[in-house]
């Protein structure tokens, strides 16, 4: 995970404020897994001294190229690249580092993956997308953003992929929020992974405890009988569990040692940076919801 | 008015008040040619340091005047006469290497200046795969107590301007724990490593440090003075001089390691307290810990921190550093270790003008885990440019000489 300098590729707006940042980071890109993240050396004057996590959104390793979303700054005259980013044309080089953190896991014998997004979060699902429809499952993307303006481009996604929209206002899709959705399509799902806002995420979970009580043993995954008890937060236990979150966090060392980026967990704090940033939900403490 | 500014010049002459170095550089025979010597007071953006030590130039290099008089620029351009004459391996320094060694008292030597602060690196065996840890000047550890802490809530970081708030709670996993894991793996280390240790007491802290005495791996004891009660009315002990006292006594009651005090700038006296843990024993002084900020959530509704309050770090506290630094290595003899804000050597050279005999970096090794190794090699190319054999030369450089009491210097400046 040692840093070193990626030259930028692309850049472009996808969506008011969001920007897409294209990298040619070919190390990076032929390693990195679903829900794992970038640590990208943002050089502003007087500005963060840290370097920034951003979620991998996709992975080319065969043109070792990766991309990331990055909220720009929007004024009177409309949006403009984040303020690190603003400087940077094509060609232009900058440390990045990774790819942090653990990824989400999918159980092989999982055919119907539910993922659930709410605003930029979906970077952080995006190369799952990818993964999943490479690997031959069935996607279905439920997406929540304030208004039509703001929902993810359709047009960025694979056409496997079933894109199903809420719109807080109505505009486009389902009027409500994206876990109104989450019902119709639940009991379709081998496994579900979501990114979000923590008030969703937390209520999702909530939603999938009692589906798992609901459905018993006839989850994906579980073994009758003994077998070796599967360490909570290991691979096993993510890949059995019926929803995994990544969690967006500011990451500072990406190392473990600064203990700055910690989230409440079931038993004791865990560090997004190493423990996560891809987690099953029951692993972490969601508070009362 | 006009005479009198005359007046003063003419005196100056027989009191000279440009800043010289201290006599650590043996004052060989000057050589002729323009003074180097900065106006006092012309201090340029960052090549700060490079004023200072274009003194040093000037005696270390007696060998060669003819060079040295024309500051350090020439003896790395192409045309210079040294390069004309087929050496282009030769500096000042005729190749000797430069001696980055600092010995911060009772045996506590570093193989160069730059260390790390406590925090970033933790307890060091995390980072073996990301750092050259053999070639750390040495290495503060995350700061431990008697007991373990599960630290403050999350979320623990916040963004500000140039800078960072942490409320961490100094979340640690407790002595005890931290020597059987660590304490055989820095045995081994040739860095030495430097225990950061926070206690709510003095009687605490002065059985945490019984509990170290006779393991082996550890270099030296930080005592942060920025957490735990002690002083006046549960305050923290940085705050109040015998408080302060009482935790460095209670430390050098309990060890013969090296202990080094981190002083805290929050208190209104610095040199009040650095004078205090002098004289309680401290065998050298860091300075400074974070300092107490706030910061707002983006919904406005509350702090930004799960601990309300947040300590700020990065190069926002810079020139607080440099002045706590500036005014303890003037109060005290023993040496400061200068920590605040440093990213570059600029900065390095900064804070060992200002009397710090080594540096501490911290936030930015979080972003940069090799900047300290670099940085330490980049003091050493500043050294050999210098003409600056060791770099012990360097410490204090722009500090005022000590003539006399501070205080007068007002009344002279009035006469």
């Amino acid at each position: 995970m040692r840093p070193f300098g990626a030259e930028l590729v692309d850049r472009r707006e996808i969506g008011p404020g969001q920007w897409l940042l294209a990298w040619h980071a070919p190390a990076i890109a032929s390693s990195a897994r679903a829900g794992q993240a970038l640590h990208v050396r943002t050089v502003e004057a007087g500005g963060m001294p840290l370097r920034r996590p951003y979620a991998i959104a996709t992975a080319d390793a065969s043109s070792g190229t990766l991309t990331i979303q990055a909220a720009g700054r929007s004024g009177p005259s409309g949006s403009s690249p984040p303020p690190w980013a603003s400087s940077l044309r094509p060609g232009d080089r900058l440390d990045l580092a990774g790819p942090v953190g653990r990824p989400l896991e999918v159980d092989p014998r999982a055919r119907h993956l539910l993922l659930i997004a709410e605003g930029p979060a979906i970077a952080n699902l995006r190369l799952l997308i990818d993964e999943a429809v490479r690997e031959g499952r069935s996607v279905v993307l439920l997406y929540g953003a304030a208004t039509a303006a703001s929902v993810y481009p359709s047009s960025l996604l694979p056409d496997e992929v079933e894109y199903v929209v809420a719109t807080a206002d109505g505009s486009l899709g389902h009027a409500g929020t994206v876990a109104d959705l989450v019902f119709e399509y639940e009991g379709w799902a081998d496994q579900s992974f979501a990114a979000g806002p923590t008030p969703l995420l937390g209520g999702l979970t909530q939603l999938a405890a009692g589906r798992k009580q609901r459905l018993g043993v006839a989850t994906l995954g579980r073994k009758r009988g003994g077998g070796r008890p599967i360490q909570p937060g290991s691979p096993e236990a993510r890949r059995k569990s019926f929803l995994q979150v990544v969690l967006a966090q500011t990451v500072a060392c990406a190392a473990g040692t600064c203990l700055g980026c910690v989230a409440p967990g079931a038993s004791g704090s865990v560090r997004v940076c190493r423990e996560g940033p891809s987690f099953a939900a029951d692993e972490l403490d969601w508070g009362p919801v | 008015m006009k005479a009198k500014r005359k007046g003063v010049a003419a005196n100056s002459k027989r009191t000279p008040t440009v800043r010289r170095i201290r006599p650590a550089i043996a004052p060989v025979s000057r050589p002729r040619g323009p003074a180097p010597f900065p106006p006092p007071g012309g201090r340029a953006g960052p090549s700060s340091a490079s004023i200072a030590g274009s003194s040093a130039v000037s005696s270390a290099s007696a060998s060669a005047p003819r060079q040295s008089s024309a500051s350090s620029s020439s003896a790395s351009s192409p045309g210079s006469p040294s390069a004309q004459a087929g050496a282009p391996a030769l500096d000042a320094l005729g190749g000797r290497p430069v001696d980055l060694g600092v010995d911060l008292g009772r045996g506590l030597a570093l193989a160069n200046p730059v260390i790390v602060a406590s925090g970033p690196f933790g307890y060091g065996a995390e980072v073996t795969d990301l750092v050259d840890l053999p070639r750390l000047g040495g290495l503060v550890t995350r700061s431990t107590s008697l007991k373990p802490k599960a630290g403050q809530p999350a979320p623990r970081m916040a963004e500000v301007p140039a800078g960072l708030l942490l409320g961490m709670g100094p979340q640690n996993p407790g002595l005890e724990l931290v020597l059987e894991r660590y304490a055989s793996v820095w045995a081994r280390w040739q860095a030495p490593v430097i225990l950061s240790l926070c206690a709510d007491s003095a009687g605490e802290l002065g059985e945490a440090v019984r509990r170290i005495e006779g393991e082996a791996g550890i270099a030296g004891l930080e005592i942060n003075l920025s957490c735990g009660g002690g002083g006046r009315g549960g305050a923290i002990p940085g705050l109040d001089a015998d408080a302060a006292a009482s935790y460095v006594a209670a430390a050098r009651r309990g060890t013969d390691l090296p202990i080094i005090a981190k002083l805290t700038a929050q208190a209104a006296d610095v040199r009040a307290i650095a004078r205090s843990v002098e004289g309680a024993g401290a065998d050298a002084i860091s300075a400074i810990n974070t300092l107490p900020g706030f910061a707002l959530a983006a919904d406005r509704r509350g702090p930004a921190l799960g601990s309300g309050y947040g300590g700020l770090c990065g190069p926002a506290i810079r020139p607080i550093a440099l002045r706590v630094v500036w005014e303890v290595a003037q109060a005290v003899d023993v040496p400061v270790i200068g920590v605040g804000g440093v990213a570059s050597v600029d900065d390095v050279l900064d804070f060992l003008a200002a009397g710090a005999s080594a540096v501490g970096v911290g936030v930015a090794a979080l972003a940069d885990p090799m900047l300290p190794v670099r940085l330490a090699d980049e003091l050493a190319d500043v050294c050999r440019s210098l003409g600056v054999a060791a770099v012990g030369d360097l410490v204090g450089t722009a500090l005022p000489a000590r003539t006399g009491p501070a205080s007068t210097r007002g009344a002279e400046w009035a006469r």
